[in-house]
């Protein structure tokens, strides 16, 4: 199966997007981005973190210490009100951008 | 985006920067373990998947670098890594920064010192509340307009007066001279009469106990509110007065406050010491005071000075017409802000120091960046691979501002702590040029002031290094290594630095002799008499005691008294002569009064200085006598019909010479008064016996007025004084002076305010004036020629050192030591001599402003040559000291030289 490499500035709406669905730390996200899309999407390890700060300083998750599934402490990410209307905002400009981006590519030469 | 969130978000990152890091660290920590789980459930060996996992995650420093980025504390990361490496910069050269710091803390302490001043003396001098409405009406003649008149009013024109629109409050004063009685010594005091609504007026909480107050009007008790300095001085600041009992012209008075140490009403006619009600000033003062009424005016919030005095100004000229000997023919009434007279007097007087300190704090700024400059040179190497590992230009001027932000800093601690105690020292040295209001503090506005005043001097001092040296050449620095050839010699920034450096040093030096200049004028001007150790003891006798009084009643009885008291005063060991004066004291010396010769109609308001002395006046002062003789005991005894005049009298009205044997006659010298006492002769006809030198009586600068001595038995107030000549130190002897009178009158004592005339003459204003002038100019411009020295010559030393490699291979090719030399300064000493060259134009420029402001007469011409060439040698030898090193260098070594 062929891996992706995630395009530009996706990788805030994906997470906003995995976490959506319930409360996640971090290793969590990563396991929930793969299992979504199949396993087609590689998240480099490196760059999760700094986009989870990133949307954490923005106000759009907020974080709480809590036990993970084996009794461990870790940091859950959820999701705010800012962040779930930031989510939508996103989605619907994603899906508009989506439906050019396809309909141009879609053109074909017109006979001359 | 929600701002407040993120800010929030930064701060607690902030704040919490050790929890951050260990909770960053633990969050990795959780993510590895779970991702080696998983690793391991795929069959990699444990020691393998713990490697690969790490190598996924990068290392956990990294992250929680990542982390205080997305919390927005990059930029504040950066900088306290600059402030770091600006601190550890700065303490690796100890020497330099020692001379940075004390450049601008000798100019900031200096600027924050004149503006706390000004802040205090112009800016918020009163206590008062609103005291910049408070307005002092002045009837000004319009004959006349330099004559200025305060006016009192009577009782319904002060009720008239307040009901006027523009007045929101209205105070009425009167001043009283008043007598403590019920002790050994009468003393006098000032007392001032106020208006019972004093409280609502000034709004100056008492220090103790209350103020004159509203409810003080309808009691009519007798009470007394305490000036502090007169507390202080009276009751040595004890504090449980309140209650005290003071008696005043016989009638006693409860004290019921004392005023805080800045209310020191009044300005206008002087600081008072005592204040009462005003309902009370027909109980003790005799005969009745027919206006009692000065006022002060609060004018109403918004309404302009115009309308005032238009409206007032209205009501006044209708006073002028019931009462039309009490104004000018023709004026017009003027509110004066009250701060008006001392702006007048002091504010040029601060205008020029506080350009003076300006240009103290400019060169020290120079000073600063000519040594980053310099400094520079020698830093650009280093600069130079922070921009090839990819430092931004922005990045390398914010480290070199930061570098000067902490020396700007430091500089300004230090010269805010010094300038608590500089700001003192012109009230040290000028006492009588300020309110006696004004406090000196350090206060918000003031630290405020020397905060953005240390702003603004890191970054005019860290500006132009930090832009020239930004941009650093990498290719060649790499490459020279440490061997630059020129360094220093190209920037014309650098030199035009050098030259204002100078220019100012010299326009500081060329004011200070000016100041200098007019001061030893003063002070070698002829005074036409010697104050050396001389003092004047004042004598007040027992008016109060019936007793006493009795056997000095008599005019003769009075003068023997005064005799004896003499007497017994010359027999004290190192008193060389000892005249008797009634107030004859100078540089203001006699009283004025109109006289007139007999047998010539008198042409002009004629009008003389007259002394009441004793024959022994002249010579205990020295001064010469030119013709005729001085009288004898014996006609001093009777109080004859005698007179002494000065030279200027003489040659103002008998231009011939012939004054001696001529007749004058002075009208007003005699007194009703219950405690003077007159000779028959005192306003009858005179003859001129004698003519002396002019001696100063109207001041130090301004030449003697025309002035008549008359024996001093001529009229005779119960107080008298003597001027004493010693062989030293005249107040020495002030113990036993006292000894020596109460031999004559056990109960006698001296008066306190016994003085040196010396002293006297450096309360002048105009003396201490001068000698604020002097002493501060003096101080900046040796400052500044210090700071501009420093400049100079480590511009030279690190060109020098430099240009070593140079020097070495011109001498191996056979260059003179001469011309090494002449190369090493030459640049420098250029810029300096331009230096020299602009200063002297800008202070040709600016020289009659100077002049008019100092209220000086004579240009220094001499004074401007001298430290023309003082600086011009100072500089030479700041510039060839470091360049003869350079000259003696052995080739060999130079050559060496890294």
């Amino acid at each position: 199966m062929d891996q992706l490499e995630l395009l530009q500035g996706t990788l805030d709406l994906l997470i906003l997007k995995a976490v959506s669905l319930g409360p996640l730390h971090g290793y969590g996200v990563l396991l929930r981005l793969q299992q979504i899309s199949g396993q087609t999407l590689t998240v480099q390890q490196g760059s999760l973190y700094p986009a989870l700060y990133r949307l954490e300083h923005q106000g759009l998750l907020a974080t709480e210490w809590g036990e993970s599934e084996n009794n461990r402490r870790a940091k859950y990410y959820q999701l705010t009100t800012a962040g779930r209307t930031r989510l939508e905002v996103e989605t619907e400009k994603w899906n508009r951008m989506a439906g050019i981006m396809g309909a141009i590519l879609k053109t074909e030469a017109e006979p001359a | 985006m929600n701002l407040l969130a993120r800010l929030r978000s930064s701060l607690r990152a902030l704040l919490l920067g050790v929890r951050m890091r260990s909770e960053v660290a633990e969050e990795m920590e959780f993510h590895l373990a779970a991702r080696v789980e998983e690793l391991t459930r795929t069959g990699m060996s444990r020691a393998d998947s713990i490697r690969h996992a790490r190598a996924e995650l990068g290392p956990v420093m990294r992250q929680q670098e990542r982390y205080r980025e997305a919390a927005g504390l990059r930029a504040f990361d950066e900088i306290s890594g600059d402030l770091r490496f600006g601190l550890r910069t700065v303490w690796k050269q100890p020497v330099f920064t020692a001379v940075m710091v004390l450049s601008l803390a000798l100019g900031i302490g200096a600027t924050t010192a004149m503006f706390s001043l000004i802040y205090a003396v112009l800016l918020h001098p009163f206590p008062y509340a609103d005291s910049d409405r408070i307005m002092n009406p002045v009837i000004v003649n319009e004959d006349n307009p330099q004559e200025l008149r305060w006016f009192a009013m009577t009782k319904p024109q002060f009720e008239q007066f307040g009901r006027a629109s523009s007045i929101e409050s209205l105070l009425g004063f009167r001043n009283v001279n008043m007598e403590i009685s019920g002790n050994e010594l009468p003393e006098e005091v000032a007392a001032v009469y106020l208006t019972e609504n004093a409280d609502t007026f000034f709004r100056v909480p008492a220090y103790l106990g209350r103020g004159i107050q509203t409810t003080d009007a309808e009691t009519h008790q007798r009470i007394v509110v305490l000036n502090y300095k007169f507390w202080r001085r009276h009751y040595n600041g004890d504090p449980t007065v309140v209650g005290r009992t003071l008696q005043l012209n016989h009638e006693d008075y409860t004290i019921v406050g004392v005023m805080p140490r800045r209310f020191a009403f009044n300005d206008t006619f002087g600081t008072s010491d005592i204040y009462l009600p005003r309902n009370l000033l027909h109980d003790s003062v005799r005969p009745l005071v027919q206006w009692p009424y000065t006022p002060w005016i609060k004018i109403k919030a918004g309404m302009s000075r115009a309308t005032a005095d238009a409206e007032l100004g209205a009501i006044v000229h209708q006073f002028a017409k019931e009462f039309p000997a009490r104004f000018p023919k023709k004026f017009h009434l003027q509110l004066q802000p009250i701060v008006v007279p001392y702006e007048q007097n002091t504010g040029a007087m601060l205008a020029l120091l506080f350009a003076g300190v300006v240009l103290l704090l400019l060169i020290g700024c120079a000073n600063c960046s000519i040594l980053t400059l310099a400094r520079g040179a020698s830093r650009q190497h280093e600069l130079a691979v922070r921009s090839a590992v990819g430092a931004s230009r922005w990045r390398i001027v914010r480290q070199l501002l930061v570098e000067s932000a902490v020396i700007s800093f430091v500089g300004a601690a230090l010269g805010v702590a010094a300038s608590y105690w500089l700001a003192k020292l012109p009230l040290l040295l000028a006492p009588n040029a300020f309110p006696a209001e004004s406090v000196i503090q350090v206060n918000a506005p003031i630290l405020a002031f020397s905060v953005v005043l240390t702003l603004l001097t890191s970054i005019l001092l860290g500006l132009s290094p930090a832009l020239r040296l930004s941009r650093p050449d990498v290719s060649q620095m790499m490459q020279s290594s440490h061997r630059r050839i020129g360094g220093v010699r190209s920037s014309h920034a650098f030199h035009a630095l050098i030259a204002g450096q100078i220019a100012l040093t010299l326009l500081l030096m060329a004011t200070a002799s000016i100041a200098m200049g007019a001061f030893l004028h003063l002070m070698n001007a002829p005074l036409g008499y010697e104050p050396k150790n001389v003092m004047e003891v004042g004598v007040a006798m027992h008016f109060q005691d019936q007793k006493s009084w009795e056997g000095i009643k008599t005019r003769e009885a009075r003068a023997a008294y005064i005799e004896r008291v003499r007497q017994s005063m010359a027999q004290v060991p190192g008193v060389l002569s000892i005249a008797v004066s009634m107030d004859s004291t100078p540089p203001y010396s006699g009283v004025e009064r109109g006289f007139e010769i007999a047998g010539i109609p008198a042409t002009e308001d004629q009008q003389a200085r007259v002394h009441l002395v004793d024959p022994r006046y002249f010579a205990t002062l020295q001064i010469p006598l030119l013709a005729g003789r001085y009288w004898s005991d014996a006609e001093n005894t009777r109080g004859d019909g005698v007179a002494v005049i000065n030279e200027a009298m003489a040659h103002r009205y008998w231009p011939n010479g012939d004054a001696i044997g001529k007749q004058l006659s002075i009208p007003s010298l005699k007194s009703d008064a219950p405690l003077v006492s007159a000779s028959s002769y005192s306003s009858g006809t005179r003859e001129i016996i004698g003519v002396v030198g002019d001696a100063r009586n109207d001041g130090l600068e301004r030449p003697a007025l025309p002035a008549i001595y008359v024996p001093y038995t001529t009229l005779m107030a119960p107080y008298t004084q003597y001027l004493i000549k010693a062989q030293s130190e005249p107040l020495a002897l002030i113990p036993a002076i006292r000894a020596a009178v109460q031999s004559v009158s056990a109960d006698q004592p001296i008066s306190n305010g016994y003085s040196d005339l010396k002293e006297a003459i450096e309360r002048d204003a105009q003396w201490s004036r001068q000698r604020l002038f002097s002493v501060l100019f003096g101080v900046f411009s040796a400052i500044a020629l210090m700071l501009a020295l420093v400049g100079l010559f480590s511009v030279v030393s690190y060109s020098v050192a430099q240009r070593t490699n140079e020097f070495g291979v011109r001498m191996a090719l056979g260059a003179q030591r001469s011309h090494v030399l002449w190369i090493a300064l030459r640049t420098t000493a250029w810029s300096a001599g331009s230096g020299i060259l602009l200063g002297l134009l800008v202070n040709q420029l600016l020289h009659g402003i100077l002049v008019r402001w100092m209220r000086v007469h004579a240009s220094n011409a001499a004074g401007l040559a001298t430290v023309t060439l003082l600086l011009s040698l100072c500089a030479l030898a700041a510039c060839i000291l470091p360049a003869l090193r350079a000259a003696s260098i052995r080739p060999v070594e130079a050559l060496r030289y890294e």
